[in-house]
């Protein structure tokens, strides 16, 4: 496909649909949203400074309506949408995201209707670990509709669902190479240095490490904000001002705020409980998450390496530095044995 | 799509005063095949005030009906106390791992509890209780803050015909009970090296409890603690709950020792 035909289907698309993609905004930032027009969409290396859990996981959602002492369920009503231009390490987020909420019936009913358009291109400034560059057979793992191959001249195009395959279709191009989705874990497992990191933290704890971030931490949240599988929620009902009716929602946690870990005092006006208190365990426990539970409950890496923490820390706490000092700590415990 | 959130409208069948501060809410079941284990918990909650997970503390053996024990501490629980007989509650689960009681069988087991804790351990008492040949033999210490805030006190002494019922007090009025700490209690009873213990407490009687019992000699692998955390959707996404690779939620609330030493933040964090 060159170029031109694909500006004609992300034309062909916005005919009927609601088209998602990376565009500048008048301040010159990056932003993903609504496209209006084809011109407007930007493919390229820079990363976005939103995440595409956005769209998918809305930052706020509600679950149920009552009245009275009755419980409905409110199933998300948003119509298709169409994620076009997402980056291959945001496609491993979106990967990641899936398995987290397969169960979970709000996520499935926005994911049912929304058609993810990959591409090749690996964004300015990641880690460097995971898809430091792109091969075809990396694309079995990883959940997609259409996916664009970034070519000298234009784009190899590769199918990952009927839901694809379908729209390439009626567009009427008929070029395209079909990739069977083989689950989200590769043959040979997780990565080595995903791996290193998981035992470097389990294993070889060094304290020095998490007391110097918990020293610059400012607990602001913005990374799990930021982040594209930062994923933790918590529940809370509201009334209406109806008599006796309201609903119940989940919405965006983050677990650097004191709220995250609080339990209930001996007596209402007791003072809380809390089993994360210092920003060192704020931290590490943020750590933790990506590099040790979400290996160790899916056998996938809980960290793109998009570097967008980085990006939006006010403290200048830079990831790529913080697997560093990790890695090596556990290397100088393993050189003194 | 099957939604796990989906509460179950149950009665509130009967409502009794525990101690000072708690209510013991008995309540219908939620559906016709429902059961639970030693140690499972539900999620409870009241449109408008919220939902949070509370042990189940009645026999195991009776399905068709539940117990929860709840001390008024925060909106939800206020709103609980202030309900009647009658009332409807939204109730899902049970969720959770249990305290593993086969393993105690035809040994001796020991129960710690420290306040609230005797909630979840006791359908293992009432266990015991009720088949009396199970165990070999039965301690529980028990240690509370003052008698107004011991609860169960009605069942002692159906309790003590089965099991060795030792209760602290912090700080006791009367002479009935002893002034002290559970951990007191493991210089007074000799207890075999192959007991197995079920525990459960604030975090701060953790610490000192397993420093006795590891004195003792007891494998970690046979010392089993209930945790305690925030949770939201009790099915291990929220993280809300998370300790090392574990979520209380669903890998927990029982946890043997020997699966959680090593991960700093069982009891307090890093």
């Amino acid at each position: 496909m060159n170029k031109k035909q694909f500006i004609q289907l992300v034309d062909y698309l916005l005919k009927k649909d609601l088209v998602i993609a990376p565009q500048y905004d008048v301040e010159e930032n990056l932003h993903l949203a609504e496209l209006k027009s084809s011109e407007d969409m930007y493919l390229g290396t820079e990363l976005p400074i939103d995440s595409w859990k956005f769209f998918v996981l809305p930052p706020d959602q509600i679950m149920f309506e009552y009245q009275g002492d009755k419980m409905k369920e409110v199933l998300p009503k948003g119509k298709i949408q169409i994620l076009c231009g997402v980056s291959i390490l945001d496609m491993q987020a979106l990967t990641l995201l899936n398995q987290v909420y397969e169960k979970d019936p709000y996520y499935q009913t926005i994911k049912k209707k929304t058609i993810i358009i990959g591409t090749s291109l690996v964004p300015e400034g990641n880690l460097n670990k995971f898809f430091d560059t792109f091969e075809e057979n990396k694309l079995e793992h990883l959940q997609f509709d259409i996916f664009l191959a970034v070519q000298k001249t234009g784009y190899k195009i590769f199918t990952g669902s009927e839901d694809g395959q379908r729209l390439l279709d009626k567009f009427g191009y008929k070029d395209y190479q079909h990739i069977e989705y083989a689950g989200p874990i590769r043959e040979e497992g997780l990565d080595q240095p995903m791996l290193d990191v998981k035992d470097s933290m389990q294993n070889y704890h060094n304290q020095k490490i998490w007391d110097d971030l918990g020293n610059r931490c400012i607990q602001c949240g913005k990374c799990t904000i930021a982040c594209p599988v930062c994923f933790c929620f918590r529940m809370y009902d509201q009334a209406y001002l109806a008599n006796d009716s309201g609903k119940r929602s989940r919405c965006w946690d983050s677990c650097f705020y004191n709220e995250f870990s609080q339990v209930a005092g001996v007596a209402p006006d007791a003072p809380k409980h809390h089993f994360i208190n210092k920003t060192a365990e704020k931290i590490y426990f943020w750590y933790e998450h990506h590099f040790v539970r979400t290996p160790e409950s899916f056998s996938i890496p809980g960290c793109v390496g998009c570097g967008r923490c980085t990006r939006t820390c006010p403290a200048d706490i830079d990831i790529k530095q913080t697997v560093q000092d990790i890695l090596k700590a556990r290397q100088q415990k393993i050189n003194k044995k | 799509m099957h939604n796990e959130y989906k509460t179950y409208n149950c009665k509130i069948l009967k409502i009794e005063n525990e101690g000072s501060q708690s209510k013991n809410f008995t309540i219908g079941s939620p559906y016709s095949d429902f059961s639970f284990s030693a140690g499972q918990y539900v999620m409870i909650s009241v449109p408008g005030f919220g939902e949070a997970p509370i042990s189940i503390c009645s026999d195991a053996s009776e399905s068709k009906e539940f117990q929860l024990t709840i001390r008024k501490a925060g909106i939800l629980t206020s709103k609980l106390h202030d309900m009647k007989k009658g009332d409807v509650v939204g109730i899902r689960g049970p969720y959770g791992r249990e305290f593993p009681a086969d393993l105690g069988k035809g040994k001796t087991i020991l129960i710690v509890a420290g306040g609230c804790g005797i909630e979840p351990v006791r359908p293992l008492i009432l266990d015991a209780v009720h088949n009396p040949k199970k165990f070999a033999k039965v301690f529980v210490f028990y240690g509370a803050r003052d008698e107004s805030s011991l609860i169960y006190t009605k069942e002692y002494a159906k309790w003590k015909k089965v099991c060795d019922l030792n209760i602290t007090l912090d700080n006791p009025t009367t002479k009935k009970f002893k002034k002290g700490v559970v951990t007191a209690l493991f210089d007074l009873k000799k207890l075999p090296i192959d007991t197995i213990t079920y525990i459960c407490g604030p975090p701060i009687m953790y610490k000192f409890v397993i420093e006795k019992i590891l004195k003792q000699g007891f494998a970690e692998e046979n010392i089993f603690m209930s945790l305690e955390r925030h949770m939201d959707c009790a099915q291990g996404v929220c993280q809300h709950c998370a300790v090392g690779p574990y979520y209380v939620c669903k890998d927990g609330p029982v946890f043997s020792y020997a699966e959680i030493k090593n991960f700093k933040s069982w009891l307090s964090p890093i």
